[in-house]
């Protein structure tokens, strides 16, 4: 049953994880390309969680922990950029 | 799986390169930050592609992935961040300097806008 | 002991030259005097034993890696060179005393001299081919000095240099060949090398090297067709000529032809090579000496030709001709010096060398001239004087020659000739300068040159008639010596006399000095058929040669190296797709042996969007801002590709850079423009996309051939160890800072040292800020957002915690010190995005260069703390203790090193960033916009 709910569930961030490539590649505006790399990192720290859950290893909630924040930290960067155009001011 | 992690290194290690090859410093620095991408990945996967590989040592680890790509490609990394960092941070020192973000160095052209 | 004092003593004595002034000339020449002096004793004091048959030996080991020892001998030939060196360099000495005028620096001249002299004694008494090369070098070197010491003269310069480029570029070749000898036999050792002769006859490589060998030796005795060196050498002061081309710098070549004489000597090549260069050299130069008009470029076209006699005779593979060859280096350069340095007396006292302006100075000065006549007899072989044993015992040995078989008559002949016309430049030199009526257009009005000057003329020319009258007493014994360490057997008995009777030798000196006479005599027809030739100047045609050199690399330069970035890049890439794609062809198929695991379909689509990024980040690169997003989805997918393969700690390192490197390209953005501008031609991008892409498919063929091979890794040696030797359950981690830990301690010295240069190269950098974004928006008011000043101040500790915890486990479990230290930049990174360079640099009141560099400083002095335990550079030591509240704690002296690439880590990171950040700080563009 776990096996079957994390099959389905991996699929349907991977396709998640898809379709925000898509938004980042195709924009229109920057906001929302910055918005779906976010979103991008948010599926992949789901994806990683799963990953760990199906070989039953700890290292990788660990993993999707650091992700979360590096993720938002990247993602603070951009929006600071896109409001001041410099980042550390 | 194999086929499939060497057309990515190839494709990644392509666009790296066709960015490199670009006259402004700024795609070339992306295109070589690509192209360490590619490069590590490269590197890794000369110990094998394992999954499921135990990270550390224990008694009922039954397979472990190569350590010593990992080692290196660790560090490589690292060191590519110092590379990248030098080389954006001169270019910027070319363009403060020359007045211009050529990488051969040409004084040109474009119009600077207002200057602080 | 005494040898290497024989070497080092003239050494020592070019510093005390300095010790004097340019005014007290007396005491600077007394100086320099005395340490060539002392030498002179102490070979003198050898001399009996070296007569006797000993041969003092000295050797330390000095370079073994190369085979080079400081190794000194003191046999029979190297006994005759340095007396001829040090007796004719101490008269040298005497003589520049007075020759040099208030002008020249007198202390710098002797320093170059002495200098110039030790090294000639290094040839001389090597007994180590490398050695002996070494000093071979070092007289090119010095010589260049002395014959360019008049450096304001272009002649002097130029003449120094030419002379520098042929014996330089004969040094090469010399040990070119040295080497492959020493190959050949197997060592460097003299004595070794002389005793192999049959060995290295036999070798293939025996012609190459030989070739190569005798390319020094010519260009250094200035054979043909090298000559042209000599006489452009004249514009050196006259005792340097004097000291360089009669018993020194030129005789180092024919030095070398008798030293591996031995080794070298007794083929077909030898006697061919050797003996017809020397037979033309001599011809040629005997004619030029008769033709040309300046008193030193004469004396110079009559040394090429003396060494072209010389080098004859060590040709002619026969042992009495090598005994004549060094008798007549004796004699050489007894009357070359003298000759040189009346030569010299006459330029000093008339102001000219010009022979068609010097006529009759016997009326002033009577000495001179009679000092002039004895050695010009000597050279043309006059009897009674020495030249004439030495000549008539070359020509008997010509008669001996089986060169050229059936036209061997052909060498005697031409020795004859070639004495011949020794005997018309001799007397022609004599005549027209002292005698032949008066002199005309002279500046001053000639003297006697003073007592000391002459006197070194005196002394020679007393050995000149003493040698000549008792050659037996005089000469036998130091001859047979030197010939016996030329000879792979004991030297023939010699019995020099006057007389030997009538014999076909003796009628050919007869006939020399007769036809001699002749030729002078009928000389204007020779200058008039000497005219018809166009005159060629060899330093306009060396000068020339060295400008279309330069011309020519300069033009290879430029091609290659024309400052275009995209160009080397070109360059590199054709060569690695060449090579790589030249080994990729060798194999017979791309596929290996090992089977090939199945891909699941979440591989694939991670795959796929790690290529569509790839794609994108290349094709969107005009629009910079939406590149870098695309470059940072595929670090992410790198990231999730290692996790993917069972490596977390490249997956946890590789979200921590690629996070940095995005803020960092990002603050670089900023002041870059941000969009580039379309520029490259539809062929250009056509070009490059096929570079590109063939590029691609080499990696990915290269990628997919090795994966698909079975894998012979030493990783298993680690993964048995990591425990039981490093103390570590997380082998990536005890590799880098355990087993591997000096290339990681290279590594934060790398990344320290880019800290440091970004932060010089930051130094003072003024740049264009852009008022607005790229849509031309202007820039928000709001520096730094509530919001996300708050959030970011409550995950700091959080994140530190998380690195101190990464880091504190990284020895057993995924972590360390490279991954901690990239969070804590991270999280440190994020306040001064949320609140400022200001206030973050309130409360980090502290430089990060330090940090970096005491990073580096504890990991060097944890991997030299083992040194204090005897045991290796980072070696680690591990144990169990126990910590009260936190347990039993495993602690490694790792963990001291991995604080150190922490510490590094962190300080380097924001180096490079929060250096970056204050580049703005000062002022800003929005700010008066504000005001606006």
């Amino acid at each position: 049953m776990l096996d079957f709910a994390l099959k389905i569930s991996v699929a349907l961030f991977a396709i998640a994880i898809v379709l925000n490539l898509y938004r980042v590649a195709v924009g229109p505006s920057l906001p929302d390309r910055i918005l779906a790399l976010d979103t991008m990192y948010v599926n992949s720290i789901a994806l990683i969680v799963l990953f760990g859950i199906w070989l039953g290893h700890r290292t990788y909630f660990e993993a999707a922990l650091l992700i979360a924040m590096l993720g938002f930290v990247s993602t603070v960067a951009v929006c600071k950029y896109l409001l001041r155009g410099d980042i550390i001011e | 799986m194999e086929a499939l992690f060497a057309t990515t290194t190839g494709i990644l290690a392509a666009s790296g390169l066709y960015l490199a090859l670009r006259g402004r410093t700024f795609p070339v620095v992306v295109g070589l930050t690509l192209l360490s991408y590619a490069v590590n990945l490269f590197l890794f996967s000369t110990g094998g592609l394992t999954t499921d590989g135990a990270a550390v040592i224990s008694d009922d680890a039954s397979k472990y992935a190569d350590p010593l790509p990992q080692a290196l490609v660790l560090t490589a990394i690292v060191i590519g961040f110092a590379m990248t960092a030098f080389s954006v941070i001169l270019a910027m020192r070319v363009r403060g300097d020359v007045g211009s973000d050529h990488v051969n160095g040409n004084r040109v052209d474009e119009p600077r806008e207002d200057k602080s | 002991m005494s040898l290497l004092l024989i070497v080092l003593l003239p050494l020592l004595g070019s510093l005390l030259p300095s010790l004097s002034s340019n005014q007290r000339r007396h005491q600077c020449a007394l100086l320099t005097a005395a340490m060539p002096l002392i030498a002179l004793l102490v070979t003198l004091r050898e001399t009996p034993g070296v007569i006797a048959g000993e041969v003092p030996r000295l050797a330390f080991s000095w370079v073994p890696a190369l085979g080079l020892d400081l190794a000194l001998r003191l046999d029979g030939l190297s006994l005759l060179f340095v007396l001829l060196i040090l007796g004719i360099g101490l008269l040298i000495i005497l003589y520049a005393r007075h020759y040099l005028s208030e002008a020249d620096n007198m202390p710098r001249f002797y320093a170059y001299l002495m200098l110039f002299m030790t090294s000639m004694l290094g040839i001389v008494m090597a007994d180590n081919l490398i050695l002996l090369w070494m000093f071979w070098e070092l007289t090119s070197l010095s010589s260049f000095l002395l014959i360019g010491f008049w450096s304001h003269q272009s002649a002097a310069r130029k003449g120094a240099r030419m002379a520098l480029a042929v014996t330089g570029m004969g040094g090469l070749a010399l040990l070119a060949g040295l080497i492959l000898i020493g190959q050949i036999v197997g060592t460097f050792d003299m004595q070794t090398v002389l005793d192999s002769r049959d060995v290295i006859l036999a070798d293939p490589r025996y012609l190459p090297a030989l070739l190569l060998i005798l390319l020094g030796a010519f260009t250094k005795s200035a054979q043909f067709p090298f000559q042209f060196w000599l006489p452009q050498a004249m514009a050196a002061p006259t005792p340097v000529s004097a000291f360089l081309h009669s018993a020194t710098m030129v005789k180092a070549g024919v030095f070398l032809l008798a030293r591996l004489h031995p080794a070298l000597a007794g083929s077909q090549e030898w006697l061919y090579l050797v003996s017809l260069t020397g037979l033309v050299t001599m011809l040629y130069g005997a004619y030029f000496a008769l033709i040309k008009l300046d008193l030193k470029t004469i004396l110079a076209y009559s040394t090429v030709s003396h060494l072209g006699l010389i080098t004859m005779l060590f040709g002619l593979n026969s042992q009495m001709a090598v005994v004549a060859g060094l008798f007549h280096i004796l004699n050489h350069a007894t009357f070359k010096a003298a000759l040189f340095m009346t030569a010299g007396i006459v330029d000093h006292e008339c102001g000219t060398r010009d022979i068609r302006k010097l006529k009759g100075l016997w009326r002033y000065m009577p000495m001179t001239t009679a000092l002039a006549a004895i050695t010009a007899a000597s050279m043309a072989g006059f009897p009674l004087l020495n030249g004439f044993l030495s000549k008539e015992m070359m020509l008997a040995e010509t008669l001996e020659t089986p060169l050229l078989g059936g036209l061997a008559w052909l060498i005697p002949v031409l020795a004859t000739i070639g004495s011949i016309l020794a005997a018309a430049y001799s007397l022609r030199y004599v005549r027209n300068t002292f005698f032949d009526g008066k002199p005309r257009e002279l500046e001053k009005t000639p003297h006697e040159a003073s007592f000391p000057m002459r006197l070194p003329v005196l002394v020679l020319a007393i050995v000149c008639i003493i040698i000549g009258l008792f050659p037996a007493f005089s000469a036998t014994g130091i001859l047979t010596t030197a010939a016996d360490a030329a000879l792979t057997m004991p030297a023939p008995e010699l019995h020099l006399s006057i007389w030997h009777g009538f014999n076909l030798p003796l009628l050919m000196s007869a006939i020399a000095l007769i036809g001699g006479f002749m030729v002078y005599v009928l000389r204007q027809h020779l200058f008039t058929f000497h005219r018809q030739f166009p005159s060629r100047n060899s330093l306009a045609i060396f000068e020339g040669a060295v400008q279309r050199l330069v011309r020519f690399t300069q033009w290879g330069i430029d091609t290659l190296e024309n400052g275009s970035l995209q160009r080397y890049m070109l360059w590199v890439v054709i060569s690695a797709l060449a090579v790589s794609g030249m080994s990729l062809m060798g194999i017979e198929t791309l596929k290996g042996e090992l089977a090939v695991q199945k891909a699941d379909p979440l591989l694939i689509v991670g795959a796929a969007i790690t290529c569509f990024a790839g794609l994108a980040t290349a094709f969107l690169h005009r629009r910079r801002l939406i590149s870098l997003i695309m470059l940072s989805v595929v670090g992410l997918m790198a990231s999730l590709a290692f996790a993917r393969f069972s490596a977390p700690d490249l997956a946890l390192t590789q979200l921590a850079v690629e996070v940095v490197t995005v803020i960092l390209l990002m603050l670089a953005l900023f002041f870059l423009p941000q969009k580039t501008p379309k520029e490259s031609s539809a062929s250009r991008i056509v070009r490059d996309v096929l570079l590109a892409a063939g590029f691609g498919g080499v990696v990915a063929s290269l990628n997919y051939a090795l994966l698909t091979r079975p894998l012979n890794s030493i990783s298993d040696y680690f993964l048995e160890h990591s425990v039981s030797g490093g103390g570590g359950h997380n082998v990536v981690n005890v590799i880098l800072v355990d087993f591997r830990g000096f290339d990681t301690l290279g590594e934060i010295t790398v990344l320290c040292i880019a800290g440091i240069g970004i932060y010089k190269l930051l130094n003072r950098l003024r740049l264009f800020m852009p008022s607005s974004d790229s849509e031309g928006r202007p820039w928000s008011p709001d520096r730094y957002p509530m919001i996300l000043a708050s959030v970011s101040q409550s995950l700091l500790p959080m994140a530190l915690l998380v690195s101190v915890f990464i880091f504190l486990r990284g020895h057993n479990a995924p972590g360390g010190g490279f991954i901690a230290g990239l969070v804590t930049a991270v999280a440190l990174i994020l306040m001064y995005i949320a609140h400022g360079v200001e206030w973050a640099q309130q409360r980090l009141s502290f430089q990060y260069q330090p940090i970096a560099v005491s990073g580096v400083a504890i990991a060097t002095l944890t991997g030299v703390g083992s040194w204090a335990f005897g045991y290796p550079f980072l070696t680690s030591a591990f144990g169990h203790f126990h910590i009260p509240l936190i347990g039993d704690v495993e602690l490694a002296t790792a963990m001291l090193f991995d604080l150190g690439v922490y510490l590094t880590v962190v300080g380097a990171t924001l180096m490079i960033l929060a250096n970056l950040g204050k580049v703005t700080t000062s002022h800003r563009p929005s700010k008066q916009k504000e005001k606006a």
